[in-house]
């Protein structure tokens, strides 16, 4: 098996079965998982903040970094390798946050929430997500199967 | 032997991360040294010379001019940076082993310590108070130093220590630490920082940057400022493997810290960004 890992801010699509697509540590950041299953297609995006607007320069050099411009280049992306509407499994893991009585810090979960409402103007949901929390989260997709599992430190790993 | 009379030996084994550092950190708690001086410690070593021109001609540092002599680059980076920089270039067992007892592997404690002391270097503009970047950065790469000496003490009881923080036995990871060994990473860190003879703005956020609320008034904006980096670090997915997220935000942070949700987003960017420069130039050597 081969691996591709996908940094903060970054994406990957695969149809390679023999591959399998990787991020590490997602902390704050959510991964979200696209799976197309008509072209055996599987996506990965690593999503660190909820909106572009913040830096407008960033959004162009680095799509992924934001919810809002990760979501829809990762959209066009699956267009390129096939997919044609239809069917699209959407998985969503991460997304933890610092115990924060006054929710400043929840990035976490503001991430969520912007990834969903992007999703929503796909009229895209997740099927299923293991996101919030106070963990940090790995998730490996086998491209082959379509299996997408988790791992956290001290806790082993667990499939969605 | 108890626990603690062990744990005791281990810090009296630990190197120093760099020596270079210390002599630097000597020469500048001298109130009567020049910039002159520490341009000529840090040209006496090569290797640090090397590192300290790269990290100012990073993008968190580059002005838009190329910075090729020592001089410039410490009035750039400010001394205390210099310090951390040598840190930096160490290649001391104390960041760069595996730390077995929170399951993190190879790497992760060099990560997580970079990444605090990148954030806490950007947070020092937010803060009330004037605290020196330099400061800050340093005291964020050294904060976490006594999960290198307990570690070993915490193998295989993850489930323990997880189990206490989740069932609200505990309040916090360094709590569950206590129970099981009856110290913590913040106490034994002091002690390791005493060992090596730090000054005590480096020794103090190491002990309190978990309860920034119990230090001494004249440090509480740096131990506060150290405990939302640390935060910060984890957030952005550099942790240390089981105790990652398992701490809770002190609010009287914002005494001396403002922030608001949008500053805490272009801050963010601004470390995610800073820390894969700075981690690049210091890599590749």
């Amino acid at each position: 098996m081969n691996v591709v890992y996908v940094g903060v801010g970054e994406m990957a699509t695969s149809r390679k079965p023999e591959q399998i697509v990787k991020t590490l540590a997602l902390g704050s950041c959510v991964a979200v998982v696209m799976l197309d299953p008509q072209n055996k297609t599987v996506g990965l995006l690593h999503v660190a903040l909820p909106d572009s607007s913040i830096n407008k320069k960033r959004a162009l050099e680095r799509p992924g970094m934001f919810a809002d411009t990760g979501l829809e280049t990762l959209m066009e992306n699956m267009k390129n390798q096939g997919f044609l509407g239809g069917r699209l499994v959407v998985k969503l893991v991460g997304g933890a946050s610092v115990m924060d009585p006054n929710n400043t810090f929840n990035i976490g979960k503001r991430n969520i929430l912007s990834v969903k409402k992007t999703l929503w103007k796909y009229k895209l949901g997740a099927l299923s997500e293991d996101v919030g929390g106070s963990i940090s989260r790995s998730v490996a997709i086998n491209v082959k199967t379509g299996k997408v599992v988790i791992s956290s430190p001290g806790r082993g790993d667990w499939e969605i | 032997m108890s626990i603690l009379e062990i744990i005791t030996e281990r810090v009296e084994e630990k190197p120093i991360p760099s020596v270079i550092a210390f002599k630097l950190l000597k020469l500048i708690e001298d109130e009567d040294h020049s910039l002159k001086d520490v341009t000529k410690l840090v040209e006496a070593d090569p290797s640090l010379t090397t590192e300290v021109l790269k990290v100012a001609n990073t993008p968190a540092y580059y002005r838009g001019n190329a910075v090729s002599t020592v001089n410039r680059a410490i009035l750039l980076l400010g001394e205390m940076m210099v310090v951390g920089v040598a840190i930096c270039a160490s290649s001391s067992i104390v960041f760069h082993a595996p730390l077995e007892g929170y399951d993190s592997p190879e790497g992760e404690m060099w990560e997580h310590s970079l990444r605090t002391a990148i954030a806490a270097k950007a947070l020092a503009k937010y803060a009330n108070k004037n605290i020196q970047p330099g400061l800050a950065f340093t005291a964020g790469l050294l904060h976490d130093i006594g999960k290198s000496v307990i570690s070993e003490f915490l193998i295989g009881k993850s489930n323990i220590l997880l189990e206490a923080c989740g069932s609200g036995k505990c309040a916090n990871f360094t709590d569950a630490e206590r129970e099981l060994l009856g110290t913590d990473h913040t106490k034994v860190g002091y002690a390791l920082a005493e060992y090596w003879g730090l000054p005590e703005s480096l020794k103090i956020p190491i002990r309190d940057h978990h309860e920034p609320h119990l230090t001494l008034d004249r440090y509480k904006p740096l131990c506060y400022l150290i405990h939302l980096a640390d935060l910060l670090a984890m957030s952005g997915g550099c942790g240390t493997g089981t105790d990652s997220f398992a701490y809770t935000i002190d609010r009287r942070y914002e005494e001396h810290i403002k922030l608001d949700r949008n500053e805490i987003e272009i801050l963010l960017l601004q470390i995610q960004d800073d820390f894969t420069s700075i981690k690049e130039s210091i890599m590749n050597r």
